[in-house]
């Protein structure tokens, strides 16, 4: 007995440390001929997608394998900003949108893919939709090659503004939006479901275009583009605060104050709300066959008061680490995901079919055939909104920063972001008073910059 | 000593007896139910799972389906489970073999400080982990270790070896002092001690102690997502990479959390009466 | 070596006398210890040191600038954040909370359960589960599943009893966070305390039965003193790790006032957006400081821990 227990914690102490030494070390783990890449990609229906093509449409041809790190948008940027930041060299490939690449690429942190793209001509570089492509440059430069775009329109029940009697103007604003919601909203219908989950990418986004085209902004600007001060305590942000607040609680969806993308998805298709506004690639999962709603929906552009458009603009797009060793493998691997080609094939091989391919990158995209058919619905609203977003001048005064519509191109805005719309969840779920939220958010605000 | 069994007393006690144990089973329902819901949502489609409370529905499998097929280079349920499986093992192997001796020298034979090196051992829990993983991941980039199963196997040892610590200690001073000094006397080395003595008296809170520390390191989520996230990650990962922020989730999630969990809930199960037996025995006089 | 016949309380063996013998006699007595005392060591004050280190710099990842040593700068930023000190309070909340009615349930299941009646594995089999699961999914399906305003199971009790549904994690954010808490750790409660339970000698209940006391004064009495040093272990551990709570936080309401706590709080100022790791260390190097002062307070309360150890 003795000896046994004895033998089996030293036994069990090497069996740990060997098991230990077994574990695999960061880059490496087997690849296929042509070696391997890790890319990370945020947890969206289109990147799984690419995911699982990629064996047979990609490793097969080119014999470099992918090892996928699919994490939630949050869980991404944390571990891809200290990625590029601190030099982590855990990936290849990193996927960010229009908020980060100007910065990363300002700081060095990802590669320039001008030569890249320039060399490869079946990427065809110059199909990218010029809106997206900008937004993803500095100085002309571009630091990443988009996979998804979206911008953000109105969706909305056309059955149920007819019964109602009303019509959806062409180019609505929020004045007219607003009052459609309140005249059709009932105890079992919601008027309209708006975002109004903390997050700078989830109420910040959408209640930043309604902040913009209400003639408010963050900040000021000084004029080299740098901040100056914090305008949270002007009456045109607080106006645009209260018009959101107040048109949620009058007619907007349950449980607000936590719901994002997907709590107003599932309500809009359950029948619980008449219209929405957000994301363009929304329509595709409306339009989708196994959708309640399917084919009784419009879509029309993201409503305005003070601009003339005022959707947003963001996309989801693959850069390349200046410290990866892999940089050619990794082109590769991007001209494969971010290619015309891949479009085209992926229509067939998807589980949702042609109007689940990723949105919003290219022309192209929007003149295959079986696209324009699966995807008649919204195909031309979504171009629309995109070719429109404003991303230069989103409102009625400068901004400071690198473009962006419903962000601030400096790097603070994330956590100022996630601060204060933490405090407008608040308001929008009635804790605290719109007055307290604000000058919060105006400390917040005011410690960035002069 | 009640044994005034007369008949009123034994009717009175089983009937309290039924009470409780009706009251018991109506507890025990209530706190498993949000786990019982999971389970069902895990035979759902996502039409019915995100839709309003449903008790009937036509059951598939196809949820557990889709979270389990491995596809291309994404995180697959093997690999995690893999993972999982031996960074827990050998971390709780580890801390084991750490901690027995450690335990010893505050309990049997006790250094002169024990109640200070015990605050110590509790004293290193302070420290956030959210605060810590960055200092962590450092020293984990400079060494290499990132993305290893190494790095999580050493980090879930020093999560677990204080608890480890506290608990064996407890129990190994409830151990009846003249059998150590008998062993003592008749010249037993301190593995003799440890072997013929100690271990197989303390052996229902030594499982104890290893089932705390199998279930804090296999749910471990922040230290694993920040280090591991492209080798070597860990079934919590696995189970969160089905939660999608465009597109319904909640049966794919709970179908993986169900798979997730079952291999320590079963552990939990198996071994929760050697677990009670086990603090009964020591834990803290 | 006759001694005094003690009950079953460890007795510490004392040193030998004389110089050289103690010596030899103390590093005995040390060397088991050492392997897990220098890990620990290792491990944990290496990183606490460089955490001391960024504290007293101002140390930004985005954008990118030199660290440079501000000495002690961050601090008293610190003593100006009032959104700190909001954390604090939360943490408070859900600390004391679901500890105090953790172990409250937990004891009362216990006492349930302590007797036997059909199907009793079962029940403290069912029992047990809430703590075994991760807490990313704790937080997920409570959300979703339980509280969720329309689709919620709790809701949908709630309407079917005639009132009107309530939005759990919207209006009561630190209320939604505590109840998941409860329902998680009240199995490790109850598993402490039905081993003081069943530790229990019986002898002395049944003498206090015979003398005709009242059952529930040898509860009161008897019952709950024995089970006192349980309670404390029950509510150290338990605190110890509720003040670390993450995960639930994170996937239930992304934070927000009334539910970030301090490493909430924390990760919002580092890797959370903020990217200000020198920041970020101060805030947590204070926290260390002052779960040090509180322990070091509480554990001299807790005298039923650590009694008996005394010195033959």
């Amino acid at each position: 007995m003795r000896r046994t227990v004895g033998a089996t914690l030293i036994a069990a102490l090497f069996v740990g440390l060997g098991v230990a030494g077994c574990g695999d070390d960061d880059d490496s783990g087997g690849g296929g001929s042509g070696g391997s890449i890790n890319v990370a990609m945020v947890d969206n229906p289109q990147m799984k997608d690419i995911a699982k093509l990629t064996p047979s449409l990609f490793t097969k041809k080119s014999g470099i394998k992918v090892n996928y790190t699919v994490l939630d948008e949050g869980t991404l940027r944390e571990v891809t900003t200290r990625d590029v930041a601190a030099g982590g060299r855990q990936f290849d490939v990193v996927m960010i949108g229009p908020f980060e690449a100007p910065q990363f690429g300002q700081n060095g942190f990802i590669t320039d893919l001008t030569k890249f793209s320039a060399s490869d001509s079946a990427y065809q570089v110059d199909d990218i939709i010029p809106a997206v492509r900008n937004a993803l440059s500095l100085d002309g430069k571009l630091y990443a090659a988009p996979f998804y775009g979206e911008s953000s329109f109105l969706m909305y029940r056309k059955d149920v503004l007819q019964k109602a009697g009303l019509t959806m103007p062409a180019q609505p604003t929020w004045a007219q939006v607003a009052d459609i919601a309140r005249k059709v909203n009932t105890p079992e219908m919601a008027g309209i479901c708006l975002r109004g989950k903390p997050g700078w990418g989830d109420l910040g986004a959408s209640f930043t275009t309604v902040l913009n085209t209400m003639g408010g902004t963050w900040w000021s600007a000084k004029p080299d583009g740098s901040v100056d001060t914090a305008m949270v305590d002007q009456p045109e942000f607080k106006n645009a605060l209260q018009f959101y607040v107040d048109l949620i609680k009058d007619a907007g969806e349950k449980d607000a104050a936590g719901a994002s993308f997907n709590e107003c998805l599932s309500q809009y298709k359950d029948g619980k709300v008449a219209m929405w506004y957000d994301a363009t690639v929304a329509a595709g999962l409306l339009e989708a066959d196994d959708s309640a709603v399917k084919g009784k929906n419009g879509y029309a552009p993201a409503p305005v008061d003070k601009t003339q458009a005022s959707g947003w603009l963001w996309s989801w797009a693959l850069a390349i680490p200046s410290t990866s060793t892999q940089a050619d493998k990794a082109w590769k691997f991007i001209s494969f995901a971010t290619g015309p080609q891949y479009l085209k094939e992926a229509g067939t091989k998807v589980p949702g079919g042609w109007a689940a391919i990723p949105p919003g990158t290219r022309k192209s995209t929007y003149q295959i055939p079986q696209y324009k058919k699966a995807a008649a619905a919204f195909a031309q609203p979504t171009l629309d909104s995109i070719s429109a977003a404003p991303i230069d001048n989103p409102g009625t005064t400068k901004r400071p920063g690198l473009p962006g519509v419903q962000y601030v191109g400096i790097p603070e805005f994330q956590d100022v972001g996630n601060q204060c719309t933490q405090q407008f969840s608040a308001v929008i779920a009635g804790r605290t008073p719109i007055d307290t939220a604000l000058s919060n958010c105006q400390d917040v605000a005011s410690g960035v910059g002069g | 000593m009640s044994a005034e069994a007369g008949p009123t007393a034994v009717g009175e006690r089983r009937w309290v007896n039924r009470v409780f144990g009706g009251l018991a089973w109506i507890v025990g329902l209530l706190m498993f139910f949000p786990v019982f819901w999971m389970v069902l949502n895990s035979f759902k489609t996502e039409a019915d799972a995100n839709a309003s409370p449903k008790l009937f529905f036509t059951p598939t499998l196809d949820e557990y389906r889709t979270v389990t097929e491995s596809a291309g280079g994404l995180l697959s349920f093997s690999e995690a489970f893999t993972n999982s499986i031996v960074i827990v093992v050998a971390s709780t192997l580890i801390v084991l073999a750490l901690a027995i001796p450690a335990a010893y020298a505050l309990a049997v034979r006790p250094v002169l400080k024990w109640r200070d090196v015990l605050f110590f051992f509790i004293s290193t829990k302070f420290l956030p982990v959210v605060a810590a993983i960055l200092p962590v991941w450092i020293l984990a980039r400079e060494l290499g270790l990132l993305n290893s199963r190494l790095v999580l196997i050493i980090l879930y040892t020093a999560i677990n070896l204080p608890l480890a610590v506290w608990m064996l200690r407890s129990f190994f001073a409830e151990i009846p002092r003249e059998l150590i000094e008998a062993a003592e006397i008749d010249g037993a080395s301190l593995r003799g001690q440890l072997t013929s003595i100690i271990l197989p008296m303390a052996a229902p809170g030594i499982a104890a102690t290893a089932l705390l520390c199998v279930i804090f390191a296999w749910n471990e989520f922040f230290y694993a997502v920040q280090l591991n996230p492209v080798e070597g990650s860990t079934m919590p990962i696995w189970v969160t990479t089905n939660v999608s922020t465009r597109g319904d989730f909640l049966a794919k999630l709970s179908a993986a959390s169900v798979l997730a969990c079952i291999p320590v809930v079963l552990a939990g199960w198996i071994a929760q009466k050697r677990m009670i037996r086990g603090l009964a025995m020591g834990a803290i006089k | 070596m006759t001694t005094t016949v003690r009950p079953r309380i460890g007795r510490v063996i004392p040193p030998k006398a004389g110089r050289d013998s103690l010596l030899s006699e103390s590093w005995r007595r040390r060397l088991p210890l050492l392997p897990a005392l220098l890990f620990m060591i290792l491990l944990t004050q290496v990183p606490f040191v460089m955490s001391v280190y960024y504290s007293l710099t101002d140390w930004k990842i985005v954008p990118p600038g030199p660290r440079e040593y501000v000495g002690l700068d961050n601090y008293q930023h610190l003593l100006h954040d009032h959104f700190f000190g909001s954390a604090i309070w939360v943490s408070i909340q859900l600390t004391v909370f679901p500890v105090i009615v953790s172990l409250v349930l937990g004891t009362a299941i216990a006492v349930l359960l302590d007797r036997k009646f059909f199907g009793r594995g079962v029940v403290r089999t069912m029992l047990i589960t809430p703590f075994l699961l991760t807490p990313v999914v704790i937080g997920l399906i409570w959300k979703n599943q339980m509280f969720h305003g329309l689709y919620g199971v709790i809701n949908w009790v709630i309407e079917k009893l005639g009132g009107t549904p309530v939005e759990f994690v919207s209006e009561h954010p630190t209320l939604s966070i505590a109840i998941t808490l409860v329902w998680q750790w009240t199995p490790f409660m109850m598993l402490i305390m039905l081993a003081g339970l069943q530790s229990m000698p019986q002898d002395v209940v049944e003498a206090a039965k015979v003398d005709g006391a009242a059952p529930f004064g040898i509860f009161r009495q008897l019952t709950l003193g024995h089970l006192r040093p349980y309670m404390e272990l029950g509510v150290l551990l338990g605190s110890i790790y509720l003040i670390q709570l993450y995960d639930q936080i994170a996937v239930m309401t992304g934070g927000g006032p009334g539910s970030t706590n301090v490493p909430y709080y924390v990760y919002q100022r580092s890797i959370g957006g903020g990217w200000e790791f020198g920041q970020a260390s101060s805030y947590s190097i204070v926290v260390v400081i002052a779960s040090i002062v509180i322990a070091t307070f509480a554990l001299r309360v807790l005298s039923g821990l650590l009694k008996g150890e005394a010195a033959a």
